[in-house]
């Protein structure tokens, strides 16, 4: 079964959905407005699975913007015991994009390599990931192809072409096989799998390429760019908003603080959301900033996701997803900056 | 591998000392678990419901601190330590850690030790000054060398007075930015602390811990007296808020300093941006 290439009717995905909601929590794309994000979905529900890119990554649902730590509570003697939440429910998420596919494949690697906190890990061993092909760019901005990630399946259980009232589905773990199997789905028709073919090839033909070089040599580019006026040039319109930080698959740092009632009786600590483009994430005690300059923030994000992430960790931190591109109120492009120091 | 917990371990505090305006001088139990630091390394303080900031050991169990104890300096900056300085002798203050880069004390063996320390500086300084002292016979000259604003902003003196008083070819000398008339030492950047002083380049280590200006100037002088770059030791604290590699907020390029550092040699670091 793993690779062969069945059908799904697209009214059996309601189906598909009963079966994953009996062991996860479910997510899809729905559209809300003129914006498509994930939100959970029951068997009825209308996905949108011609979506756009959503604002916000998948790693929201692994490492929340905001996930309590602890909480703690005062006892009558004054001392505080502590409770670690209940760990999270498997999810299971549809149609995720090549894109945020390597986001997750590159969350993986930063966890697992970083430190020894399994907790990130341990929610993607868990989760259900059905990948999705993208048949055009989702953003003028966007440049997965250049990036690897327009072909990228793993880590998906089962991967999805959309052929309109069919879906195609591809197995590729056992989990994937197990869930598939309830449905009973028959093999791809000839036909299906010829008209897959021919998409499959237009479609590499009809995302652009952005960038002559291929993402390995990243690291070495923007080592010979350390100097470069490059770096002026797109700090002198930076905002500091921070908003490239919060959309992107591969951005990791968080803030940690305490929410208390008002006696301070009980409460918790949370992790929240940072960026280290965000002021004063690089100030340090005596008010010493190590990295006062936009120049030398802006340079930082570049090189975290272009060279120190695939020196640490083996991937490139950069999905090519467009959205920290997309988002920027000021238009700063790290697709135009790899482009540029790559050339 | 285990899920790391963010959760502290209560720590009675046994003695609380004013050690200026602003800075108290903690001394506090060991958690009721296995607790053996090493110089450099840092706990993460907290209260419960106002927040978390790492320390920086200023002495160790049995090295400057009572068997049983560890020693912190905190500095009175703003919500989180006006609130940790009002907690006092027999209150509890919440630690997690130490956390950080454990370096191997062997290669110092036998050498001359030079201890460097501008303002704040001096509390992280401390604990290896103790540890030096604790194990006096493992080394040659050791030269503890002190820089402060001003004579009252000189911290730890009864340490300062205590080290000066040894006979043992331990050398402390201080100096002030400015002073007004009473102080009768010497006025010049801590740098300066360095002029005239004579060793062995070859076997001389120096550790340092100070505003990121003193390092430069340091650096610069202790570069020509002919000292190696891997004998040259900083600590580069940052203002970590896990400990253990994940929030992000200590990465110098692509290291991440409450794991590889705070302490590291100048060799280490020379290449990489926003060091010192």
């Amino acid at each position: 079964m793993d690779g062969e290439i069945f059908r799904l009717p697209r009214e059996r995905l309601g189906a598909l959905v009963e079966r994953l909601a009996r062991d996860y929590r479910v997510l899809g794309p729905v559209r809300r407005g003129d914006s498509v994000g994930w939100v959970d979905i029951r068997p009825d529900t209308v996905l949108a699975l011609d979506y756009r890119t959503t604002m916000l990554p998948p790693r929201q649902f692994f490492a929340p913007q905001r996930e309590v730590l602890f909480r703690f509570r005062r006892g009558a003697d004054g001392s505080f015991g502590f409770e670690e939440p209940p760990s999270q429910e498997p999810l299971a998420l549809l149609g995720v994009h090549g894109c945020d596919l390597t986001g997750l494949r590159v969350l993986r690697s930063f966890h697992e390599s970083s430190c020894r906190d399994r907790v990130v890990p341990n929610r993607l061993d868990r989760a259900f990931i059905l990948g999705l092909a993208c048949w055009t760019p989702c953003l003028d901005e966007s440049f997965c192809k250049d990036m690897g990630s327009l072909e990228n399946e793993s880590p998906a259980a089962l991967y999805a072409w959309d052929l309109g009232d069919v879906l195609l589905l591809k197995v590729l773990t056992q989990r994937g096989r197990e869930i598939l199997e309830v449905l009973a789905p028959a093999a791809a028709t000839a036909e299906e799998l010829a008209q897959l073919r021919r998409r499959t090839r237009v479609r590499h033909e009809t995302f652009p390429s952005h960038l002559r070089f291929a993402p390995e040599k990243l690291a070495a580019a923007l080592e010979a760019a350390q100097d470069d006026i490059l770096w002026e040039a797109n700090a002198e319109r930076c905002l500091s908003c921070g908003r490239c930080n919060l959309v992107c698959p591969t951005c990791t740092c968080f803030d940690v603080c305490d929410q208390a009632t008002l006696d301070g009786s009980t409460g918790a600590r949370l992790r929240t959301w940072t960026g280290c483009q965000v002021p004063g994430f690089s100030k340090i005690a005596g008010g010493h900033d190590f990295r006062p300059t936009r120049t030398q923030q802006l340079r930082y994000r570049i090189f975290r996701k272009g060279k120190y992430m695939p020196e640490r960790y083996g991937m490139v931190g950069c999905t090519g997803c467009g959205r920290c591109i997309h988002h920027c109120p000021t238009d700063i492009s790290i697709r135009d900056i790899f482009r540029q120091v790559g050339a | 591998m285990p899920q790391v917990s963010m959760i502290p371990h209560p720590c009675r505090v046994a003695a609380a000392t004013a050690q200026s305006s602003r800075d108290v001088h903690y001394v506090v139990e060991v958690p009721a678990r296995s607790f053996a630091p090493e110089p450099g390394q840092f706990v993460m303080i907290s209260l419960p419901g106002i927040g978390e900031a790492p320390f920086s050991l200023t002495a160790l169990p049995g090295e400057g601190a009572p068997p049983g104890h560890f020693e912190l300096l905190i500095r009175r900056v703003g919500r989180l330590t006006n609130l940790l300085t009002r907690v006092r002798s027999g209150g509890v203050l919440y630690v997690r850690g130490p956390y950080g880069r454990r370096v191997d004390w062997e290669p110092f063996e036998g050498a001359n030790l030079i201890m460097l320390a501008g303002g704040l500086g001096l509390a992280p300084l401390r604990a290896f000054v103790w540890r030096a002292l604790a194990r006096r016979r493992e080394f040659r000259r050791i030269d503890v060398l002190v820089g402060a604003r001003s004579p009252d902003e000189l911290l730890f003196k009864g340490d300062l007075d205590t080290w000066s008083a040894r006979t043992d070819d331990v050398h402390v000398r201080l100096t002030v930015d400015a002073a007004r008339e009473g102080w009768t030492g010497r006025i010049g950047v801590t740098s300066s602390l360095l002029e005239g002083i004579k060793v062995d380049a070859h076997d001389t280590y120096a550790f340092l811990c100070g505003p990121p200006v003193m390092y430069r100037d340091c650096l610069r002088r202790l570069l020509a007296m002919g000292l190696y770059e891997n004998h040259l030791w900083l600590t580069l604290e940052r203002r970590m808020k896990c400990g253990i590699g994940l929030c992000g907020n200590c990465q110098l390029s692509g290291h991440y300093l409450c794991q590889e550092g705070p302490l590291l040699s100048y060799r280490e670091v020379r290449h990489l941006r926003e060091a010192v």
